[in-house]
């Protein structure tokens, strides 16, 4: 069985009789079945457009990140992926959004099952006043059908995952705000792991961090890779070309570039990208 | 201008501005001393041995046999008094009428004077009202009232251009050359003997029920009508305003009808709190019938509308505190709004708006114009909890001011105004005290 | 890290699941929405119920007479309704409580935004905190137990004193600022005699007016200690913390920019703030001046228990040594007795008088908040 193969994502695509399934048997297959995908999709906050037409896709288990110059539309673009930005008055979208081939905006979609499944990690570490366990228990808790016992052993799990559980094991009862910044980040990353999500969102996930929390989140990122469609978002061009499979380069709401990220820092077809990856803009 | 007038002038305005300070420190000094001391001596006092009298006759409290002990050495020092009186009585009797026209009044007068200091002379029949039937029960008043038997008070209007001025005249004078003037030296001299006095600490004050509007016993009623009608106020209030709070932070987006709310909502804080009292009777009790005339009840609806804003306003703070990345983590994770209010947004607000909580508390216990029309009776037992549907009720609040101004015997009844002041301001304070150390403490987690 | 295999739940709802998740959320908005409207609603409601009531007054007795006349005559025979002197009444011990409280209460703003330290503004807090808790009802039986016998026996020399205390300063300062105004032009040689000089005569002009009001003032006679000056007093203790709060808040919102461009041009701290901090939060001070008046207005305990309630202008109208009568006061007291005469003009006047404090707090209410909002809209813009 290839790894891909325990992946929720390809028994997503099964149950939606996607005939892309056939293609994860062949592992050498470059072009892995989109997860996510856009198609001239934009976002407007009442009249500012912040994403522009953008179509893009987005692997199953593989990591992608966007990088742009501030205020180019990432977090917004990201935030869209799990109807983040609902929250937000006067801001809609054209075009579509696609999950497992499921269009996100149209209205039958219920956002609470869209948010369970698709995770995201915000910019400063945010963890509930609450205890670490509490922290992690949260989502499982919401969404119900969990025994006691197997409540623990989620928080375990999800802890593990997120490379945080021998730090923490013995103080789970403890507000995890007395937790470091690092550590409060891959809390949070426990937490979102925790309700069991095929996609995980990051939002620019180590810029509040220390370098040293930075290289574990991005280890914890390398080890998660496989298992969940990760989408970042980083003002590191460094931590782009290291974690992620592909990259996306937006400019002003545009999609500038994507694609694999060997291909979009060795050879940049845009010189708008070159500009901004070498440094000389942004 | 020199540099010179410059400093000074400088440091005139600093100074002032410190001097303004200071003058609001001791203005709230000012204000507070009295009540602590002065409200404390409802329950520290030196009481004489009547207080002790009715301590074992009322409550049944105390030693049997001292007090009895103590009753009798009393009444055998008080003997001298009345068997001198009794005296001159029969020599007058016996005598011509001239001089017994002479002393009818004062004589009448003395034993007035007399019975109000020791209570009623032995063997007489027992009085209706309580306070003819005790004497003097706190040694402070007793030795006003011993001066009033001493002496007697006449106001002189020789000099027409002033206002009359009170003198004082001796009654042993009065009384010269007869047995009964032997009794002013007695009296003053045997005072302590014939009273008792003993420093006592009466801290049932706050536990008994009062006798005889207000001559004896505590303030408990008081107390707790204050307490039904506090907590029936936020029992409406905190609900109603906490929803009014989440529904403004969380729901409402901006609009003309969330304008609207809002400036009702703040004229709601402005109005007087005596037209608040005005509206209950008109709307509560005359217009819904939520009771058929005062009640707790009606009086808590009063008091809950009266700090809504208050509360509304607290909360809506403490929930706008609340980092907003708590709620999108929360909902990130699929959790619906409502949910997210309840399990992250209101934990994390709670200190904020319980301070808000506990300071309207303090305004609800302490006011007293919204309770005049709808709640308030200046006399009346503990109610039951079922009986505040209906009941009017004493409070502390309205009791201060009926004792102080519209009581029949204000100066007599001093002490327990003071004594509901105490508790009163007590309460408030320590309601105030309570918010500040929660402040305090979100304070420190905002800073870690 | 494998996980179990578990059934994914559909993104899709069903018709009916997406009908009875929009009608419970639609259903709970809409409660939130009622029960916050109905707290609003109240306002109305109070509005109402008090017109409702203060109509019939007005219908039977014609508002003429209540604003004009001065005789308060409710329960006599042919009743009047005259209630201008108590509208006076209402005015001069907010007047009064004003004057006490804004010198007072804005200076000490301004030291607690700008003077004093972190620590000590920490303790200071408090005080007014508690200031603002304490009931009214207490501070209506200080009044009336504690000042007012103070004030009938020994009004006249405490008035003297604070004659003195608070005009010599006032004269020193005075003296200083204009013999030095006085004497800059003048070439350095003569300054410094015509200014000993200046300085001798005018404190001794000082000293002379000063011994004079005081003398005068400690020769009142109080007749009696509930009067306008004791609740002025009070009340302006009372509005105190009010003063203080939304005048500190004003203070801070100015900045730090204003102030250090001042600092920058060697203005000394009174300087900077009496020339560019407090014009700039006038506005801030203001609205504080008017929430203080409304506190004032709206006071009931105080003006009942202290005040005399004495339906009279006192003579000359400012004289703070006579009792007067509020509205709030007429509407506490009256009410207990026109209670049993519902429908009657005696118990309907009452609430036309409720509904001049209302319809006053409401404006008070209204202007301090445009003025509030109008300046935090030219500070952002
Ligand atoms: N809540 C909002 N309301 C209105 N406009 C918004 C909102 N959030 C973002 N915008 C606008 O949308 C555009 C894109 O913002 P976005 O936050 O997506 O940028 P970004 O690429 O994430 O920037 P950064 O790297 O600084 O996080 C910006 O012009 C911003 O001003
Ligand atoms: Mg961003």
């Amino acid at each position: 069985m290839c790894a891909e193969a325990s992946l929720p994502a390809i028994r997503l695509m099964v149950e939606m009789q996607n005939p892309a399934v056939e293609g994860c048997e062949k592992r050498s297959e470059p072009a892995l079945p989109s997860h996510v995908e856009t198609r001239d999709f934009s976002v407007f906050y009442r009249t500012n457009q912040a994403v522009k037409r953008v179509s893009l896709q987005m692997s199953a288990g593989r990591v992608t990140a966007i990088i742009g110059p501030s205020g180019c539309g990432k977090s917004t673009l990201l935030r869209a992926i799990n109807r983040m930005n609902d929250l937000v008055p006067g801001c809609h979208t054209e075009g579509e959004l696609l999950f497992g081939g499921q269009d996100l905006y149209s209205p039958d979609v219920d956002v609470v099952t869209l948010r369970r499944r698709v995770g995201m990690v915000f910019q400063k570490p945010n963890p509930f006043p609450k205890s670490i366990f509490d922290n992690v228990a949260y989502g499982p808790r919401l969404h119900g059908g969990v025994s006691r016992g197997g409540l623990a052993e989620t928080v375990e799990r999800s802890l593990v995952d997120a490379a945080l559980w021998y730090e923490v094991k013995d103080r789970l009862h403890e507000n995890a705000l007395g937790l470091s910044g690092g550590q409060q980040q891959r809390l949070c990353i426990a937490r979102a792991l925790a309700v069991q999500p095929e996609i995980l969102l990051m939002d620019e996930p180590t810029s509040a961090l220390d370098p040293r929390a930075t290289s574990r989140i991005e280890d914890l990122i390398a080890e998660l890779k496989g298992h969940y469609t990760i989408i970042i978002v980083t003002h590191n061009m460094q931590q782009a070309a290291r974690v992620s499979d592909y990259t996306a380069f937006m400019y002003e709401g545009n999609l500038v570039e994507f694609g694999a990220t060997t291909q979009v820092f060795s050879t940049p077809r845009q010189k708008q990208t070159e500009d901004y990856i070498t440094g000389r803009f942004g | 201008m020199r540099l010179q007038t410059r400093k000074i002038l400088d440091r005139a305005f600093t100074g002032s501005g410190v001097l303004a300070i200071i003058l609001m420190t001791a203005a709230l000094l000012i204000l507070l001393t009295p009540m602590f001391v002065r409200g404390s001596g409802a329950i520290f006092f030196t009481a004489t041995v009547e207080h002790r009298r009715i301590m074992l006759e009322k409550f049944d409290r105390g030693d049997r046999d001292a007090v009895e002990r103590d009753i009798r050495s009393a009444r055998a020092a008080r003997e001298p008094v009345y068997r001198a009186i009794a005296e001159f009585e029969r020599q007058l009797a016996a005598g011509d009428a001239a001089p017994r026209r002479l002393y009818a009044t004062p004589l009448k007068d003395v034993k007035k004077a007399l019975s109000v200091l020791f209570g009623p002379e032995p063997g007489r029949p027992r009085p209706m009202l309580m306070r003819d039937q005790y004497g003097q029960a706190r040694w402070d008043r007793a030795q006003v009232k011993l001066a009033r038997v001493l002496c007697r008070e006449e106001w002189d209007y020789s000099n027409p251009a002033k206002a009359g001025v009170l003198v004082l005249k001796p009654r042993a004078a009065d009384f010269a050359g007869t047995p009964v003037a032997e009794i002013f030296p007695y009296l003053q001299q045997n005072a302590d003997r014939m009273l008792l006095p003993r420093r006592t600490v009466y801290w049932q004050f706050l536990t008994d029920v009062s006798f005889d509007s207000h001559f004896f016993g505590g303030i408990w009623p008081e107390i707790l009508g204050t307490l039904y009608l506090t907590l029936g106020a936020m029992m409406l209030a905190i609900p109603m305003g906490l929803i009014a709070a989440i529904y403004l932070t969380e729901y409402a987006t901006e609009s003309r009808l969330l304008d609207l709310l809002r400036t009702c909502i703040s004229t709601l804080a402005g109005v007087p709190s005596i037209v608040f009292g005005l509206f209950g009777l008109a709307f509560f009790i005359n217009t819904l019938n939520v009771s058929p005339s005062k009640s707790v009840l009606a009086g808590s609806m009063t008091l809950a509308l009266m700090i809504l804003p208050t509360v509304i306003r607290a909360s809506e703070e403490a929930l706008r505190a609340v980092p907003r990345t708590y709620k999108e983590a929360a909902l990130s994770l699929g959790a619906g709004r409502w949910h997210a209010v309840w399990t992250i947004m209101l934990p994390a607000a709670l200190p904020g708006i319980l301070t808000g909580i506990v300071i309207s508390m303090g305004r609800a216990a302490g006011e007293t114009a919204p309770i005049i029309f709808t709640a308030a009776v200046s006399v009346g037992k503990p109610l039951a909890v079922w009986e505040t549907l209906t009941q009017p009720t004493p409070a502390l609040s309205w009791n201060i001011f009926n004792l102080a101004t519209e009581h029949e015997a204000v100066d007599e009844v001093r002490h327990v105004q003071y004594g509901l002041v105490l508790v009163l301001v007590s309460l408030v304070l320590v309601l105030n005290l309570v918010a500040i150390l929660l402040r305090a403490r979100i304070a420190k987690r905002m800073r870690v | 890290m494998s996980r179990p295999g578990r059934e994914l739940p559909s993104l899709l709802l069903s018709h009916t699941a997406r009908r009875r998740q929009r009608l419970t959320a639609a259903l709970g908005t809409g409660f939130l929405l009622t029960v916050t409207s109905l707290s609003a609603l109240a306002v109305f409601f109070i509005f109402y119920f008090i017109a409702r009531d203060a109509w019939p007054f007005f219908r039977l007795e014609g508002a003429r007479e209540f604003f004009t006349s001065m005789r308060w005559y409710p329960s006599a025979g042919s009743a009047e309704f005259g209630a201008r002197a108590i509208l006076v009444g209402s005015g001069l011990v907010t007047l009064g409580a004003i004057v006490v409280a804004v010198p007072l209460g804005v200076t000490a703003a301004v030291c607690l935004s700008d003077v004093l330290p972190f620590s000590v503004r920490q303790v200071v807090k408090p005080v007014i905190e508690i200031l603002a808790a304490i009931p009214s009802v207490a501070y209506g039986f200080f009044a009336l137990v504690v000042l007012a016998p103070l004030l009938q026996q020994s009004g006249g020399p405490i008035l003297g004193l604070m004659v003195w205390i608070i005009g010599a300063p006032l004269a020193a300062l005075a003296i200083l600022v204009v013999v030095d105004l006085a004497t800059d032009k003048l070439s350095d040689r003569s300054r410094s005699r015509v200014r000993v000089l200046a300085f001798g005569v005018l404190s001794a002009v000082a000293v002379a007016a000063l011994a004079v009001a005081g003398k005068a003032a400690s020769g009142l006679v109080i007749s009696s200690g509930t009067n306008a000056l004791n609740v002025s007093l009070i009340l302006g203790i009372m509005a105190l913390p009010t003063v203080v709060s939304v005048s500190e808040d004003a203070l801070q919102a100015v900045g730090r920019d204003l102030r250090e461009g001042s600092y920058a041009l060697g203005a000394t701290r009174a300087e900077t703030l009496l020339r560019t901090v407090i014009p700039a939060a006038s506005s801030g001070i203001l609205a504080a001046v008017i929430l203080g008046v409304m506190r004032a207005v709206g006071e009931t305990m105080v003006v009942w228990m202290a005040s005399g309630n004495a339906a009279q202008i006192p003579h000359p109208w400012y004289n703070l040594l006579e009792p007067v009568r509020t509205l709030t006061a007429t509407i506490a007291g009256d009410m207990g007795e026109a209670d049993h005469v519902t429908g009657s003009a005696r118990y309907h006047v009452l609430f036309a008088m409720a509904l001049c404090l209302l319809v006053f707090s409401f404006a008070c209410n209204t202007s301090s908040e445009w003025i509030i909002r109008r300046a935090r809209k030219k500070a952002g813009g």
